[in-house]
C-alpha cells in the first residue's frame, strides 16, 4: 500500500504558539497582576471595570488600580480552573443558561474572597461601563450588592442612528464621565488634573497607532501572527493597560517585532495555505485544542471582530489628548464592536474579509454571550448566500467547558477544511 | 487487481466498503462497533476482504470516516463523513444537490456540488438533539421497536404538539398525553413532524435545492421520509443501502488516490481528484 | 353569556390572533388603519397612537405560528420571543401590505437589540425604531438625554409615515393611554382586594387584547367589565397569595396562569405585560407631551428587570409589591432563556430568603403544549405552605 497521505491527523504536533511578543505581554501582564495583588492586601484604591468600551484612563488620573473581572473570568477558564466555581454560582441560584463569565467571577469571589484575605483586591467602587452588554449591569450589580461597594454607572447609549456620534448622547456620556471623576476625586482625596488625564490619553494614542499598525500588517501573506489567537497577547495591554507608557512601550516592540517577520516573510505558521475571519470569543477552555484543529489545516486568522471589544482602532480612531474627556466618550459610544448593531458587524467583517484578503469566516459561537451570539445563524446566511464568503459556524462556549465537544468539533471543522480544499483544486484546475 | 477501500466507524456500527477501479462495490459489510474502535476497523476490513475473496495487499489505498476515521490501522487517509455522505449520496442519486443525513446522534444538512462535493453543510446544535436517539426514546415509552414506529405514525389523523424535542423531556411528554388518552398513532405522528420540523430548519440554512437525497439510519424510517417530504414539498431520494454512504463515499475518495497515483489508469474516469490536504 | 363574560371571551380570542389579523380586526372601526409594532418591554405608545397609527404588542406569537426560517437565524438558547418575533416578519405578516409601518425596540437585552438589527436587514423597507432608554437617571444630563430620545422617535416616525406627529394629537393620546392605566389599575385592585371576581388568566387576557386594539376602542370595554365586576360577589377560597415575577417581556402561555391558579395560587400582583402600564400616575397632558412621558418615564414608572435605578435595587421593588398586595409568596417565572429574568432570580431568592418570603422558580417558553410538570411543582408548593 502507498505511504500515509499527508492528510491533517491529531497526531501531528501542534506549534509551538508562544513567541517574542507573548513573552513580551506576559511581562507587562504580570507587573499589573502584581499590582492587584499588593492592593488586594494593602487596600489601596481599586474599582471593577468592564473592558469593552472602557474609560480607564479616567482611574489612572487618581492611581485607582482597575480591575477586570472578565480578565479574572477569562483566566481562570484558560488555566481549566473555571468549572468549579461555575458550579459554585449555580448552587446559589444562577441559572445553566447564565453566561458563565458572570458566573465563573462571582462563585470565585465568594469562595475565594476578596481583599486581604482573597487573590484579588476588594473595589473600592465599581464602575459599569454600560457599553453594549446589558449582562453587565446584572454582573456589577450583583457585586455592588454581595461586596456592598458603591456602584458608578455609566450608561452609554447604544449606536442607532448611523456611526456619527449623536452630540445628545455625548453630552449625556460626558456628564456622566464628570459624575464618575467627581466620585474618584471623593474616594481618593486628589484632585482632578486635566493634563494628567492629557498624558494618559496621549499613551493611550500611542498604544492604539501600535495596535492599528500591527493589525495592518497581516494583510500581508504570510500574516506575522495569528490575528485571533495571538491577539489576546495584544488585547491585554490595550484594554487593561491603555494609558500606561508600559502598554505604549509594548505595542513599540511588537510591532518592531512583527514587522521584521514580514520583511523576512515569516509567518505565524511555517506555510500559510488558508487566511480566515474569525467571528465570536474564542474556547478559552480549550484555547490551545481548538487552534490546533485550525493549524492543522495551516489555517491562519488574518483578522477576527472579538480582538475589537475593547476598540476598533484599525479603522483610525485614537484617543486625543486635545480633547481628552470628548475622545474618551467617542470610543465608549462608537469605536468598540460591542456598542455597534450586528449589521455594522457585518460591515466590519466584510471589510475584513476584502482588505485582509480572506478565503472564509469562521464563526466561533458561543452560548455565554449573547452580545455576540444572538443572530449569529443571520450573519451565516448572509456571509453565505449574499456575499458568497464559505462560512463555517461551531459552538460551544468561552467560559464553561462543559460545551466544548472535541469529537464534533474537529469534525465540521476538517469538513469545511474539505469542501475549500477541494474548491481551490477546482479553481485551480480552470 | 487493485482495489481501494471504505471504513465508516460509527458509535454504534462500522460499515465497510469495497471498490474495484471501476467504481463497482464488490464488496461491503456492516458490524458492531462495540467497545473496541480499533478491532471493529480490523475486523470490518477483514471481511470484505474474505467476502470479496480478494488478497488484503490487492486493497491498496483505505479511507477511513466516521468519528473513528483515525482509529482505522490501514487508513490511508481520513475524510470526514460529511464530505464522505455527499459524495457516496451523489454517487447513487447523481441528481442530489441537498443531502439530509439523520443518525443517532446528529443530524446533518449538506448542500453538495455537481460532483458530489461538500458545498456548506450545517449540523443541529447541541440542545436541538432532535435525532434518532429522541425517535428511540420515543419508541421506548410507547412499547414499539424503532422498526415499527414509521409505519405506526402514518396512521395518525390528529398530531399532537411537544414542547420540545428534548430526549430527556419527550418521555414524559408523551406520558402525559397517553394519560390523555391519546393514540399511539397520533403521538408517534407528533413526534415525527417535531423532528422533522427541526431538520427542515437546518436545511434552510443551507438551503433546499432539488433533488434531496436522505441518508443514515434514521432514512430507513418511512414515517420520517414522510413528515420530511410533507414540509419540504419535494420527494426524496432514499435507498435501500442509504445507512452505507459513508463508507461508500470513503471507497470513492480512495478510488480518487489511486487513480491520481498512477497515470495508467487515470484515463479512466476524468472525475475530480481529492487532494491530500 | 353575561356581558362581562362576553368582553372576556373577545379579548381572549383577540389574543389568538395573529398581529396582522388583529390590525384587521381593529380596520372594522377604523378603515384604512395601519399599525407599528412595538416589542417589549417598553416605547411610548401615546407618540404612534399621535400618528394615527395603532400601536401594537409585540409579543411573538405564542403558539400561533410554527417557526420554519427564524430557528437557522437564531440558536437554540435563544428565547422564543426573539424567534418568533422575527418569524413573523420572514413570513411577511407584519410586513407594509398588511398594514404595517414598522416596528421598535428598545434597550432590555442583548437579544432584543440584536433582533432588531437582523429584522431591520430582513425587512429592509420596514420602519425599525431601536430606542436607547436611560440605566442611569442620577444626572440631570439623564433628563435631557431622555427627552431627546423621545424627540428623535417622534421626528423618525414623522419622516417614516411622511406627515408631523404634533403636540395636541400627542395631548391627546397621553389623555386616553392615563385613562386605560387607570382603568387597568382598577382591574388589578379587584382582583386583589375581591379574590374571585376575576381570574388571572381572564385579567391578562384583557391586558394582552389592549395592545390589540385601538386605546378608544378598547376604554368602553373595561368600563362596561369593570361596572359587571364591582356587582360580582367576592369569593374566598383556600389559597396561597402570590406575586408573579419575572414575565415582563415574553408572555407565558395563558394555560400556564390557569395552572397556576387551578394548583391553589391566587395570584395578587404580576408584571406581565408591564410595558403597557408601566406609570404609576398620569402624565401630563400640558406642555411638551414629548418631554412629560420622557420625565415620567424617568420619575414615575415602576421597576423592570430591564433598567437599572440608581439607589433603588429591583429587590426593593419585589418586596415592596409583595407587601403591597398582602402576597405570601413568590412565583418567579422566566422565560426560557431571559437573561435578564434568570440573573435577577439570583438577587431575588436571597433576598426573599432574607424575608423568609417563600419563593418558587419555573421556566416557561412558548410553544408548550403540557402543562403537567409545572402543575405538579405548583401543587407542591401550594401544599408545603398550606399545610404547614
Amino acid at each position: 500500500m502507498p505511504t500515509a497521505a499527508p492528510t491533517p491527523t491529531d497526531s501531528r504536533p501542534a506549534s509551538d504558539y508562544g513567541g517574542v511578543v507573548h513573552d513580551l505581554s506576559r511581562d507587562v501582564m504580570t507587573s499589573w497582576m502584581n499590582q492587584l495583588q499588593a492592593a488586594a492586601r494593602s487596600g489601596s484604591p481599586s474599582a471593577y471595570m468592564m473592558v469593552s468600551g472602557n474609560c480607564v484612563e479616567i482611574l489612572r488620573c487618581f492611581d485607582i488600580l482597575p480591575v477586570f473581572p472578565e480578565i479574572n473570568a477569562l483566566q481562570l477558564a484558560i488555566r481549566k480552573k473555571a468549572l468549579p466555581y461555575i458550579l459554585k454560582a449555580e448552587e446559589i441560584g444562577y441559572a445553566s443558561d447564565n453566561c458563565a463569565y458572570v458566573k465563573a467571577d462571582i462563585g470565585y469571589t465568594l469562595s475565594e474572597g476578596v481583599g486581604e484575605h482573597g487573590p484579588t483586591p476588594k473595589p473600592s467602587m465599581i464602575v459599569c461601563n454600560f457599553v453594549g452588554c446589558n449582562v453587565y449591569i446584572k454582573w456589577f450589580e450583583h457585586c455592588a450588592e454581595m461586596l456592598d461597594v458603591p456602584l458608578v454607572m455609566i450608561d452609554v447609549p447604544f449606536v442607532r442612528q448611523g456611526e456619527a456620534v449623536q452630540p445628545g448622547d455625548l453630552h449625556y456620556v460626558i456628564a456622566q464621565l464628570q459624575g464618575l471623576i467627581v466620585a474618584c476625586e471623593e474616594l481618593t482625596g486628589i484632585k482632578f488634573d486635566i493634563d494628567r488625564l492629557r498624558e494618559i490619553v496621549g499613551y493611550s494614542a500611542r498604544a492604539e497607532e501600535g495596535w492599528s499598525r500591527a493589525k495592518d500588517l497581516c494583510k500581508h501573506h504570510p500574516a506575522p501572527f495569528d490575528a485571533y489567537f495571538d491577539s489576546i497577547n495584544m488585547m491585554g495591554p490595550i484594554n487593561a493597560l491603555r494609558g500606561t507608557k508600559e502598554a505604549a512601550d509594548f505595542f513599540n516592540a511588537a510591532v518592531a517585532h512583527y514587522e521584521q517577520m514580514v520583511a523576512e516573510g515569516i509567518g505565524a505558521t511555517d506555510e500559510e495555505n488558508f487566511r480566515v475571519v474569525f467571528e465570536g470569543p474564542p474556547p478559552y477552555p480549550y484555547y490551545r485544542n481548538f487552534r490546533n484543529l485550525f493549524a492543522n489545516w495551516k489555517a491562519v486568522c488574518v483578522q477576527s471582530t472579538y480582538s475589537t471589544v475593547g476598540g476598533t482602532w484599525e479603522f483610525g480612531f485614537r484617543h486625543d489628548p486635545d480633547r481628552p474627556l470628548e475622545s474618551i466618550a467617542e470610543q465608549m459610544l462608537v469605536h468598540n464592536l460591542c456598542n455597534r448593531t450586528m449589521q455594522e458587524r457585518y460591515r466590519q467583517i466584510q471589510r475584513y474579509v476584502q482588505e485582509w484578503e480572506a478565503d472564509a469566516l469562521v464563526i466561533h459561537s458561543v452560548k455565554s454571550c449573547r452580545l455576540f451570539s444572538a443572530g449569529q445563524g443571520d450573519m451565516r446566511e448572509y456571509f453565505t448566500k449574499e456575499l458568497g464568503v464559505p462560512t463555517l459556524m461551531v459552538e460551544s462556549d468561552l467560559e464553561d467547558p462543559r460545551y466544548y465537544a472535541e469529537a464534533q468539533m474537529k469534525n465540521r471543522i476538517d469538513a469545511f477544511f474539505e469542501s475549500l480544499e477541494y474548491k481551490r483544486l477546482r479553481e485551480d484546475a480552470r | 487487481m487493485q482495489y481501494a477501500a471504505g471504513v465508516d466507524i460509527g458509535s454504534t456500527q462500522t460499515k465497510a466498503v469495497l471498490m474495484d477501479l471501476s467504481r463497482a462495490i464488490v464488496a461491503r459489510t456492516v458490524i458492531p462497533t462495540g467497545a473496541h474502535v480499533i478491532r471493529a476497523g480490523r475486523r470490518a476490513l477483514e471481511a470484505i476482504v474474505a467476502e470479496a475473496n480478494v488478497r488484503p495487499e490487492e486493497v491498496e489505498y483505505v479511507v477511513g470516516t466516521g468519528y473513528g476515521r483515525y482509529k482505522v490501522e490501514a487508513g490511508d487517509a481520513q475524510v470526514t463523513e460529511i464530505s464522505c455522505h455527499a459524495r457516496g449520496a451523489q454517487f447513487i442519486f447523481p441528481g442530489t444537490r441537498t443531502v439530509i443525513d439523520m443518525g443517532g446522534q446528529d443530524t446533518k444538512a449538506i448542500k453538495t456540488g455537481p460532483d458530489g462535493n461538500v458545498v456548506d453543510f450545517c449540523m443541529n446544535d447541541k440542545c436541538a438533539a432532535g435525532t434518532g436517539r429522541f425517535l428511540a426514546a420515543a419508541a421506548d415509552v410507547v412499547g414499539l421497536t424503532l422498526e415499527e414506529i414509521g409505519e405506526v405514525s402514518l396512521k395518525g389523523t390528529k398530531p399532537i404538539r411537544l414542547t420540545s424535542v428534548c430526549t430527556v423531556f419527550v418521555e414524559s411528554d408523551i406520558m402525559n398525553y397517553l394519560a390523555q388518552r391519546k393514540s399511539v398513532e397520533d403521538i408517534l405522528a407528533g413526534v415525527h413532524q417535531a423532528i422533522a420540523s427541526r431538520t427542515i430548519g437546518l436545511v434552510r440554512r443551507v438551503g433546499v435545492e432539488d433533488e434531496v437525497t436522505f441518508t443514515g439510519g434514521v432514512a430507513r424510517n418511512i414515517g420520517m421520509v414522510r413528515a420530511l417530504e410533507e414540509k419540504l414539498g419535494t420527494a426524496l431520494n432514499v435507498g435501500p443501502d442509504s445507512h452505507f454512504m459513508g463508507a461508500l463515499g470513503a471507497a470513492l475518495f480512495a478510488v480518487d488516490k489511486l487513480m491520481a497515483a498512477s497515470p495508467r489508469t487515470s484515463e479512466i474516469d476524468a472525475s475530480p481528484v481529492w487532494s491530500d490536504g | 353569556m353575561t356581558t362581562g363574560e362576553k368582553i372576556i371571551q373577545e379579548c381572549r380570542d383577540l389574543i389568538e390572533l395573529l398581529p396582522s389579523q388583529a390590525l384587521l380586526a381593529a380596520r372594522q372601526k377604523h378603515p384604512g388603519l395601519r399599525g407599528l409594532a412595538v416589542f417589549p418591554v417598553y416605547a411610548p405608545p401615546e407618540v404612534i397612537h399621535a400618528a394615527g397609527l395603532m400601536p401594537l404588542g409585540l409579543f411573538g406569537a405564542g403558539g400561533k405560528l410554527e417557526t420554519t426560517q427564524a430557528d437557522s437565524r437564531f440558536q437554540s438558547f435563544i428565547c422564543s420571543i426573539a424567534k418568533s418575533t422575527l418569524e413573523l416578519f420572514l413570513c411577511g405578516d407584519l410586513s407594509p401590505e398588511n398594514g404595517f409601518e414598522g416596528a421598535v425596540f428598545s434597550s432590555i437585552c442583548d437579544v432584543a437589540r440584536n433582533l432588531s438589527s437582523v429584522v431591520s436587514r430582513n425587512a429592509p423597507d420596514f420602519y425599525i425604531e431601536y430606542l436607547h432608554l436611560p440605566q442611569n437617571a442620577a444626572t440631570e444630563a439623564a433628563r435631557d438625554y431622555t427627552r431627546r430620545e423621545f424627540h428623535r422617535f417622534r421626528a423618525n416616525l414623522a419622516h417614516a409615515i411622511g406627515r408631523p406627529i404634533t403636540d395636541e394629537a400627542i395631548a391627546e393620546s397621553i389623555k386616553l393611554y392615563n385613562r386605560l392605566r387607570e382603568l387597568v389599575s382598577e382591574l388589578y385592585e379587584h382582583r386583589r382586594v375581591r379574590p374571585g371576581t376575576i381570574r388571572t388568566a381572564d385579567l391578562f387576557a384583557v391586558v394582552m387584547a389592549g395592545t390589540f386594539m385601538m386605546p378608544e376602542d378598547f376604554i368602553p370595554m373595561i368600563e362596561a367589565l369593570l361596572a359587571e365586576l364591582r356587582t360580582c360577589v367576592p369569593v374566598q377560597r383556600d389559597s396561597v397569595n402570590v406575586v408573579l415575577e419575572g414575565a415582563f417581556c415574553e408572555a407565558p402561555p395563558i394555560d400556564l396562569i390557569d395552572s397556576i391558579e387551578s394548583a391553589g395560587c391566587q395570584i395578587m400582583d404580576d408584571d406581565l405585560a408591564i410595558g403597557w402600564r408601566l406609570f404609576s400616575r398620569d402624565v401630563p397632558a400640558t406642555g411638551d407631551p414629548v418631554a412629560n412621558l420622557a420625565d415620567a418615564y424617568l420619575t414615575s414608572s415602576a421597576y423592570t428587570s430591564v433598567r437599572h435605578n440608581n439607589g433603588q435595587p429591583r429587590t426593593k421593588g419585589l418586596l415592596q409589591r409583595v407587601h403591597d398586595s398582602h402576597a405570601d409568596a413568590v412565583i418567579l417565572a422566566s422565560a426560557k432563556f431571559c437573561e435578564p429574568a434568570l440573573l435577577d432570580y439570583v438577587l431575588f431568592r436571597r433576598t426573599l430568603d432574607e424575608h423568609d418570603i417563600p419563593h418558587l422558580k419555573i421556566e416557561f417558553e412558548e410553544k408548550m403544549w403540557t402543562f403537567e410538570r409545572l402543575r405538579n411543582e405548583i401543587e407542591t408548593f401550594t401544599e408545603s405552605l398550606l399545610f404547614d
